[in-house]
């Protein structure tokens, strides 16, 4: 969509053809309709629903929250009413979502990711799928997947089968090596990689002797785990051709053109929307501004400039006028 | 329990006034007559830290009338040191009202319990109970009798005043459970919002007075709109409040998580899974 002052900010992700370049991250945003009284949900690029499984999940323990700083540590635990539950009550309102909707799906086993993928990537109501290989919050189980380059190939190529739909592959950075990762989920049939999912981290609570986190482990969010996040962008994009969704402690435009100028085509907002909800907005809107005073007429022809060599950069031509 | 308010949004409100109450506890009033319309007693508000750089904090609505609500808050952190830093004339910005209220229809004797902070989420029901005709005991708790704040607000609108304090400055020198515990005059419901030793402690006392009560519960929030369920307790999957689950496959499947900021704050004492 080209903005009001000229400048063009959509984005295509796979299938997808999004007019903001904004996805709200899987787990922190609901279905949606919990954020709908405060913010224009026709003003966001897409809603990455929370992650679903085969089967019903009660979640962790409590505590699941930990506010660290410049952060916070969660470990929900994929608390979820299953596939069977989730197709029969829930998907039908996706449909009112007036923003596209990407469907997360989560697994313990290839064999459950693929199941998933295919009875919910079937509905109409959701416009593509993430796949969540990279939990940090289920008993060394479900981030098993996207530590390993081999099992990430199996579980893409699997999901792969199952739909014709945008597959998004969501990657973890709790690995050594990320880039490998993303080379074999792009090979393995991936339309596109969010980079990154949280990072593992604990807090002890000193009086009690005790971890914070009923779970003991979770996941760090927030302005934290930026540099972090934009590095992964950064080693991703010089290893696939694939479009990146980048996240990790976006709070504002500035934050969010590190991502862009790592090399992500679009990003994810999700803890920063806890502080507020119209941050999604004021980015798009302070993003199109940014663009303008500079000539340049379009957000893609930024993607990757500060990346040394990405030889999949568009070449930047200050537009005149 | 009272339904689930539909009618949250976005405030931009400009404070009125802030008094330090005792130190670090401020009351916090501001401008916000759409907010005040719609506010039912237990319903909170997130207010967005002025620097914007860390969570929104989640605070019950003290007071609400006319053009002005309040929030009375305790300095515990970062997050409510920049908060107890605004003057009048600045502005905030907040989200609300958000979660369910307290069901105070037809309680003719109410003991409501508050426990510290607890305070700062039960005056409206105090108020609209007292309005109703109902006689309202106000069993207050805190560690010294500096931190009893603004107890004298609660005789002025009409409750009965009955406080402990940890260290007997005041009151009754110990839990004011028990204290609750002790009365020969038994309500008919009891209302309670504080720390959650307390509030498991009212519970039980409740549970042996055979008295139904409701307690508002604090707990950590990250988004506090229903988004990112963090804020969990474990409730009878047989309660009115809990969220439509299947049974999961471990822990029985008689107990589902409900969010606090969503299904609660309030939930019923005797369905709460603790």
């Amino acid at each position: 969509m080209v903005d009001a002052s000229g400048v063009d900010l959509s984005v295509k992700i796979g299938k997808l053809e999004l007019p903001y370049p904004t996805f709200m991250g899987s787990g922190c945003y609901g279905s949606g309709e919990e954020f709908e009284p405060f913010v224009d949900l026709s003003r966001l690029g897409a809603i990455v629903l929370k992650s679903v499984t085969r089967m019903p999940r009660l979640g962790n323990p409590t505590p699941r929250l930990v506010h660290t700083p410049a952060g916070m540590l969660n470990a929900i635990g994929l608390q979820n009413p299953g596939i069977d539950w989730y197709l029969e009550h829930d998907v039908a309102k996706f449909a009112s979502r007036p923003c596209v909707v990407v469907g997360s799906v989560a697994g313990f086993s290839i064999d459950d990711y693929a199941y998933v993928s295919e009875r919910l990537a079937a509905r109409d109501e959701i416009d593509a799928l993430e796949v969540n290989i990279s939990c940090p919050n289920v008993a060394s189980e479900g981030e098993t997947f996207a530590c390993d380059p081999n099992l990430t190939a199996k579980v893409v190529r699997a999901v792969r089968a199952t739909t014709g739909k945008t597959l998004i592959v969501k990657l973890s950075p709790n690995v050594t090596d990320i880039a490998s990762i993303a080379r074999e989920a792009e090979a393995a049939g991936a339309d596109a990689l969010a980079v990154i999912n949280t990072v593992r981290g604990m807090a002890i609570d000193v009086e009690r002797w005790h971890p914070r986190l009923g779970n003991v482990t979770g996941g760090l969010s927030g302005a934290a785990i930026r540099p972090i996040a934009v590095l992964a962008v950064y080693e991703v994009a010089r290893a696939v051709q694939i479009p990146i969704i980048g996240q990790g402690g976006i709070e504002t435009t500035s934050d969010a053109l590190e991502f862009f100028l790592a090399g992500a085509s679009a990003i994810s907002i999700g803890t920063a929307n806890f502080t507020d909800p119209q941050i999604p907005i004021r980015i798009v809107d302070e993003l199109a501004e940014y663009l303008r005073l500079r000539n340049v007429r379009s957000l893609a022809k930024i993607v990757g400039k500060a990346n040394v060599g990405f030889s999949n950069a568009y070449q930047y031509e200050g537009d005149e006028g | 329990m009272a339904s689930v308010t539909t009618s949250a949004s976005l405030h931009h409100a400009i404070v009125l006034d802030r008094q330090e109450l005792a130190p670090g506890v401020v009351l916090l009033g501001f401008d916000a007559p759409e907010l005040v319309r719609v506010t039912q007693p237990g319903h909170f508000v997130m207010i967005a830290p002025p620097s914007g750089e860390r969570a929104a904090i989640a605070l019950g609505v003290y007071e609400a009338r006319g053009n002005r609500a309040s929030v009375l808050f305790f300095v515990v952190g970062k997050r409510t040191a920049e908060l107890a830093e605004l003057h009048a004339g600045e502005q905030i910005e907040l989200a609300g009202p958000l979660g369910n209220a307290f069901t105070i229809d037809g309680a003719r004797n109410v003991a409501i319990v508050a426990g510290g902070t607890g305070i700062a989420s039960v005056l409206l029901a105090a108020q609209r109970l007292v309005s109703s005709g109902a006689r309202v005991r106000l069993y207050y708790g805190a560690r010294t009798a500096e931190l009893l704040v603004d107890r004298e607000r609660f005789v002025r609108d009409g409750c009965e005043l009955l406080v402990s304090t940890d260290d007997g400055s005041m009151g009754y020198t110990g839990y004011i459970t028990d204290l609750l515990a002790q009365t020969n005059d038994v309500p008919d419901s009891i209302l309670a919002c504080g720390p959650t030793p307390m509030l498991r402690a009212v519970a039980r006392v409740a549970g042996e007075m055979n008295v139904p009560a409701q307690l508002s519960i604090e707990e950590t929030f990250a988004c506090g709109v229903g988004g990112c369920w963090g804020c969990v307790v474990p409730l009878v999957r047989s309660s009115a409040q809990a969220p439509s689950f299947p049974p999961a496959e471990r822990n029985g499947s008689d107990v589902v998580y409900a969010r606090v900021c969503k299904e609660g704050p309030v939930f019923w004492a005797h369905e709460l899974r603790w």
